[in-house]
């Protein structure tokens, strides 16, 4: 392991553009190289020296050690040679930490900003705090935990691009905003709290699981992918469908056992309401059928 | 199984069965390890006999499969009572296509079952396994990536067929083999029977024929320029007097051979090593009173397996061991 752990020593007065701020082009740089980089703060930037204190993260194999064994639980490979970086103190005012991060470990001790994760493509970025809107956009390998919370459109498209997550494990411990997984396409989004509207909207593929409860139009638009009600069954809405279900779905009775067991077991390691999704029997529905209508829907409340 | 020579020399006796100074001589193959689940572990069964089916020789097979082993809830992807596969072939491409043959003909059309790779994604280069059958769905199919590994779900009349994208090709070892020459027909199965089950007990092997057991020892050849191979005449008993380079002496009036093929040399040596240790342990009393095997000279096969070398090996020797030149 190797690294550095960075303390705030105050907030910035504004914004702070901190996409350069990456576990392994920091690993190579010396505490005093690291404090000299400047990052974009409004219409000025500041170096990381006068925001930070900043030291060589010393490798007792502790931290390391958690590392690996928590990366072993959810999949992801993190190496003992691993690059990592620690950020501690209230960064509500950092966005694009970890943007298009590749390899390393990012660890933030506190709340982190907007854009959280923005275009990741590997290693693994924990947050122990809350995360402010755009976490997770474009999403596209690697992990991506968050503690707490995330603002809106976690997970969803950038402007102008036609996919949202296309890849990776996104773990959402909170609650979530309103248009979560927006546009998303490939990948493992799970939220073990409640999430706001349109979760899932125009959703193209992948598997967006929930914990908790949803806002109204789930799957708005959605033409495939898996969107999991683990916790609570969503609400039909005033214009009801079939046995209850919304009327943008179709509810499906057919046996399909071998899928719901892979998902679920694949789900079981995150504990909560998912710990014991393979033992329930899900209920199915199909949308949303204004649009394609190969998207499912699979509720099994715990 | 060809078994052109096999010539006795200084052999080994162990509690009276002969064990030649020969060697089995095996083949490099392309193999892999394929999952079959279902409802229950009848219908898993049916599939899996189903799809290791004309498949007990490359000669005229493509491969050669069979029944690993039975596999309980915990042991299989998705917790349902499974069987575990060896697919066997001479060449990747070959592999591909029995493959793709076999899963779509007999997993696909069995009730409740999926299909999956049973080897680790990066042991070797993968080949279709529902990459190419998912077109079976005529456009409802749809992948599913889950922990890394991409499935195909197809739409059938009991709900979905579901079956991983590929699975992936290793380098095997075919054709190990062992000769039980024995006094008569029934101490001949009975001893193949009791080789088998104890060798079937092992990880990463199969035997491919009907029971674990060939009556037709072949060789190499023929006198008909269309046939690659045809009997093995120096291990045949009912013209044992005409041949003048027989292998058939008195007292012996049957011979079966079972054929090992499996995942390493090291898999196919501890399958002929329990084979011939449970063949010593019943005696020469129980019939069988020559163990033999079947080789090319050397020249064909990299990987020999020599009999007295994994008869002294045994970890069990049992009865008294000798070497002499005379029959037991």
């Amino acid at each position: 392991m190797s690294g550095h752990r960075l303390s705030l020593r105050q907030a910035p007065p504004l914004r702070v553009d901190a996409r350069a701020l990456q576990p392994l082009a920091l690993a190579a740089l010396s505490p005093a190289e690291v404090a000299q980089l400047r990052l974009p703060m409004g219409r000025d930037s500041v170096a990381v020296g006068e925001l930070f204190h900043c030291q060589v993260l010393a490798d007792d194999g502790l931290s390391s050690r958690a590392t690996a064994t928590a990366a072993s639980a959810s999949g992801a490979v993190i190496g003992q040679d691993t690059a990592v970086l620690q950020l501690e103190g209230g960064l509500d005012r950092f966005d694009n930490l970890g943007w298009a991060m590749t390899q390393g470990h990012l660890q933030v001790q506190g709340s982190v900003g907007h854009a959280l994760g923005q275009m990741q493509s590997g290693g693994r970025i924990s947050v122990q705090g809350s995360a402010l809107s755009l976490a997770g956009c474009s999403l596209r390998g690697g992990w991506l935990e968050v503690q707490g919370d995330v603002g809106d459109l976690a997970a969803s498209a950038l402007p102008g691009d036609m996919d949202g997550m296309r890849g990776g494990t996104f773990i959402i411990h909170g609650r979530a905003g309103h248009r979560l997984g927006d546009r998303m396409r490939r990948g493992t989004l799970v939220v073990h709290g409640d999430v706001g509207d349109f979760a899932a909207s125009r959703m193209v593929a992948g598997t967006l699981a929930l914990g908790g409860r949803c806002g109204v139009h789930p799957g708005w638009g959605m033409r495939r992918g898996s969107l999991v009600f683990a916790g609570v069954a969503p609400h039909a809405g005033p214009l009801g469908g079939l046995d209850g279900w919304p009327a943008s779905v179709l509810p499906v009775h057919a046996p399909i056992d071998v899928a719901w067991r892979l998902l679920a077991r694949s789900l079981a390691p995150l504990g909560g309401v998912f710990a014991g999704l393979a033992g329930r029997v899900p209920q199915r529905a199909l949308g949303d059928t204004a649009v394609q209508g190969r998207g499912e829907w699979l509720v099994a409340p715990g | 199984m060809n078994t052109d020579v096999g010539i006795p020399n200084a052999p080994l006796v162990h509690n009276g069965v002969r064990i030649d100074d020969s060697f089995a001589e095996a083949f490099p193959m392309k193999a892999t390890r394929l999952l079959i689940t279902a409802h229950n572990a009848a219908w898993a069964l049916h599939s899996a006999q189903s799809a290791t089916g004309l498949a007990t020789s490359v000669i005229a097979c493509g491969c050669e499969a069979g029944i690993e082993r039975i596999l309980s809830p915990d042991e299989t992807p998705d917790g349902r009572p499974g069987v575990a596969l060896l697919l066997f072939a001479m060449s990747g491409k070959e592999l591909a296509k029995q493959i793709e043959k076999r899963v779509g003909q007999c997993v696909l059309t069995c009730p409740t079952t999926a299909v999956f790779a049973g080897l680790d994604a990066a042991a070797g280069e993968p080949v279709a396994l529902g990459r190419n059958l998912r077109f079976f769905g005529d456009g409802w199919q749809q992948s599913k990536w889950i922990n890394g590994q991409r499935y195909w779900r197809v739409p059938v009349m009991d709900g979905e067929f579901v079956a991983q994208e590929s699975t992936p090709v290793i380098k095997g070892v075919g054709g190990g083999n062992l000769l039980l020459m024995a006094r008569d027909v029934d101490s001949a199965l009975a001893g193949a029977e009791a080789a088998v089950a104890a060798m079937r007990a092992l990880p990463n092997v199969i035997l491919p024929f009907p029971g674990g057991v060939v009556r037709s020892g072949s060789k190499v050849g023929s006198k008909y320029p269309a046939l690659m191979a045809s009997t093995n005449e120096a291990f045949c008993p009912s013209i044992a007097p005409l041949v003048h380079h027989s292998e058939i002496e008195p007292g012996i009036t049957c011979v079966m051979e079972i054929v090992i093929d499996g995942l390493s040399e090291a898999d196919v040596a501890s399958a002929m090593r329990a084979g011939i240790q449970t063949i010593t342990a019943r005696g020469a009393q129980a019939g069988v009173l020559r163990i033999s095997a079947g080789n090319y000279g050397g020249k064909l096969g990299p990987f020999h397996f020599h009999l007295h070398a994994l008869a002294q090996s045994a970890s069990v020797a049992p009865g008294p061991s000798t070497t002499a030149g005379g029959a037991a």
